[in-house]
């Protein structure tokens, strides 16, 4: 009973400071979201409004559009990053030289905050001006992320992987080095190759980690905002207006509070539904690989 | 000689006189400055204002030179369009306090009037004459200043410290080059001089382009501030549209409509062809066109990147001046944007405007916690004795008095005659019109300009949604039915 108690005293200041900067928020974008907002509006006062805000974005196709494209970001972007990130976790692990050097270097991009990873990708691929957009276009490569909108998309989601595959990859050699070293040699002994030990030993013992990592990512991507905006601003047109982009500037440059809340109401909702799927999807499939 | 004499030691008596009456006369006003700050020397203020030389001078310069002769600290952040506006917004609807002070654009200043952010200076000057500097001058000031008044009290809200025209710029060296002005006439059969048409802007941008190209140069027709910004919808709203007789964003503010069914003009034919004209200058336009806000059209400018377009005034001293930043110093022409038939006329008679009246003032939030001090600084940045620096510095002009500078003088033939232009003809270019709900319709129409740039849709299609939207939205947000 007292260490009950104790355990729940030294929770509490971390409960009370999760309350007021997680839980109050989310209430209050709750009740904001069923009233009309807007600052600027004639009144300029809330009004009630119902479910009417969640019923118009059902049919507002700006952002649907914003939606599918945030989606298929997260998914070309998250995708590299987890193999690529598995893989640098992989060779990471083998002895070689220089290798603390090679952990630390590559984990740089994680120290740099996201606007500034945007504005140095903006600083190296402007158009005309930008030496990545020089060299190609010496190499008579036609490169303006102004113009081109799938040069934009896929140059925002080399940005990602450039940024937080190190996240992955640190996650992963975590991962990698808590796994105990007995299944391992059994496999060695019994002549197992080295692709079957990370099929059938690597791969199931990190699921765990795999999964963290993987809704982490998608997490994070789907509501990816100061990296693409400083880079693209969402453009050229809205190629690149992914649905964080889209949600702020309806909250803020238009103010319309009510709405955007919906918006990010709904947003949280899709993001559970699809962290909820892709976990039962894998239970299942790990259910099903062991009948 | 004796006559002479006499002459020469009344000369001499008068100048002494006046030397003496004037420094005694600037000590006083000096002093005053010190004395009305007593009773706030150690507080320390805090403001926010965009990225732009103005606010960049009065951070470096006017700001310290303050604090060192009040004792009031200031600190002056300076930050981009978008995050300032987010701050300051933020902070005057929470009623936080974090600002002292808040830069007022133009366009936005009927939205916080609306919003009630702002503090009285009208009412706050009669409350406080200790604090009213005496050569303040309010008369002094040109009419820009009346943006920051409420249309029913005719009550200050804000002290403008920038105003400056959105300008027709170009490569006076090019307009001049005999290879060029020769093959520009063998081309069109007409000399090559500055654009006062359409028709002739694309001429010469298309000329210009080629010219680049052939020539193997970093050279094209036309700046286009088309980045995916609320800039882009800037420059069609408040610089194109004007200029072809498209007036208030297209909206009839009788019934507060857009589209022409309602006796909006936003999707009217010509607002469509102006469009089109703006999009189809992307071909003649450097590469970064698409990426620039208002900053790197001036850059762009400055690189020697293009031959012409509409860069806003603020950065024409800069450009045509500052050796360290522009490739083209001494090589600038400054004229009126080119205007559709019958604009110009319209504008001379008051019915409309040929182009974008620019400027910003500070005012002081309701919650700031240091009203007195902030009052004070405001009063600073725009004592007549600083503008021909600040004019020089940052090509803004908000007393008339300063036109007369010689400061200002000796820059205005440097900067073909800017100054001059912005004096005599300001009047046919005018601000944002009175719209409280400025921020949330320009969002309404942004989506479907950069459709429009990027090409997704045509200029036509997302006029036509664009005013559809607008009426929508204008209803959601009370006004019209």
């Amino acid at each position: 009973m007292n260490s009950s108690r104790t355990a729940w005293a030294l929770l509490a200041p971390t409960l009370i400071i999760l309350a007021f900067v997680g839980l109050l928020p989310f209430f209050y974008v709750l009740y904001v979201s069923f009233f009309d907002w807007n600052i600027f509006s004639k009144t300029g006062v809330m009004s009630w409004a119902g479910a009417e805000n969640f019923r118009r974005l059902v049919f507002d196709a700006d952002f649907l559009a914003a939606l599918k494209r945030g989606i298929g970001f997260t998914c070309i972007a998250v995708s590299i990053e987890m193999v690529l990130g598995l893989t640098l976790a992989q060779l990471l692990m083998i002895r070689f030289k220089g290798r603390s050097i090679f952990r630390a270097l590559h984990a740089l991009p994680l120290t740099v905050a996201p606007i500034a990873v945007g504005a140095t990708w903006r600083l190296m691929t402007i158009p005309g001006m930008g030496p990545v957009s020089y060299f190609l276009q010496q190499l008579g490569i036609d490169y303006n992320i102004g113009r081109s909108a799938s040069q934009a998309f896929f140059t925002t989601v080399l940005m990602d992987i450039w940024h937080w595959t190190p996240f992955v990859t640190l996650t992963f050699l975590a991962g990698l080095s808590a796994l105990p070293r007995a299944p391992f040699e059994s496999a060695m002994v019994d002549g197992a190759n080295r692709w079957q030990i990370f099929r059938h030993i690597s791969l199931p013992m990190l699921r765990p980690v795999i999964l963290t990592a993987l809704f982490l990512r998608i997490m994070d991507a789907l509501r990816i905002v100061d990296e693409v905006w400083m880079l693209t601003g969402g453009g050229p047109g809205t190629s690149t207006r992914y649905v964080g982009i889209h949600l702020w500037r309806i909250v803020f440059p238009k103010t319309d509070y009510g709405y955007g809340s919906a918006m990010s109401v709904l947003l949280l909702y899709f993001t559970i539904v699809l962290c909820w799927l892709l976990i039962t999807a894998i239970t299942q499939s790990r259910k099903g690989a062991g009948t | 000689m004796k006559k002479s004499r006499i002459t020469l030691f009344l000369v001499a008596f008068v100048s002494l006189a006046f030397v003496l009456t004037s420094s005694v006369v600037f000590a006083a006003g000096e002093e005053w400055w010190t004395r009305a700050a007593k009773p706030y020397k150690g507080v320390t203020i805090k403001g926010i204002s965009e990225s732009t030389p103005p606010s960049k001078f009065m951070q470096r310069v006017l700001a310290k030179k303050f604090q060192e002769k009040t004792g009031i600290k200031v600190e002056f952040e300076v930050t981009s369009w978008d995050m300032m506006y987010d701050k300051e917004i933020k902070d005057m609807e929470a009623g936080t306090g974090i600002y002292d002070f808040v830069y007022i654009e133009q366009d936005i200043i009927y939205g916080y009037l609306a919003k009630n952010f702002l503090v009285d200076l009208t009412v706050f000057m009669e409350k406080h004459p200790e604090l009213v500097f005496a050569d303040l001058d309010m008369d002094d000031f040109t009419s820009f200043i009346n943006y920051f008044k409420a249309a029913d009290t005719g009550h200050l809200y804000g002290f403008p410290f920038e105003a400056f025209l959105k300008v027709y710029l170009y490569r006076k060296d090019l307009f001049e080059d005999k290879a060029c002005t020769d093959a520009f006439k063998a081309k069109h059969g007409r000399n090559l001089t500055p654009a006062k048409t359409f028709e002739e802007y694309s001429q010469l941008a298309e000329f210009f382009a080629k010219w680049g190209k052939d020539n193997k140069m970093n050279l094209w027709g036309t700046t286009v501030q088309a980045g995916s910004h609320p800039a882009a919808f800037y420059e069609m709203a408040e610089t194109i549209w004007p200029s072809w007789g498209i007036y208030n964003w297209g909206i009839n503010m009788d019934n507060w409509k857009a589209t022409t069914a309602n006796g909006g003009t936003l999707n009217s034919d010509k607002a469509k062809e102006a469009l089109k004209f703006w999009v189809g200058m992307l071909k003649y336009a450097p590469p970064e066109a698409t990426s620039s806000t208002w900053d790197e059209v001036a850059a762009s400018f400055a690189g020697g990147r293009a031959a012409q377009g509409w860069v806003y005034g603020e950065n024409a001293a800069w450009i045509a001046t500052d050796s360290t930043r522009s490739k083209v110093v001494g090589n600038v022409g400054v004229a009126l944007p080119p205007l559709a038939p019958g604009v110009l006329e319209d504008a001379k008679a008051g019915r409309g405007y040929i182009g974008y009246y620019d400027g910003g003032a500070l005012g002081i939030p309701h919650s700031s916690k240091n009203k007195e001090a902030a009052f004070l600084f405001l009063q600073w940045v725009t004592r007549k004795d600083f503008q021909g620096e600040f004019a020089k510095a940052a090509a803004r002009i908000v007393r008339t008095s300063t036109f007369d500078d010689p400061l200002v003088k000796e820059m205005d033939a440097k900067v073909d005659h800017y100054y001059s232009l912005f004096e005599k003809e300001g009047y046919l270019f005018a601000g944002a019109p009175p719209f409280p709900f400025h921020p949330t319709i320009r969002e309404v129409i942004l989506p479907y300009m950069l459709k429009a740039i990027s090409g997704e849709i045509t200029p036509e299609a997302a006029l036509d949604g664009a005013a559809n939207d607008v009426d929508a939205e204008l209803v959601r947000l009370g006004y019209g039915k």
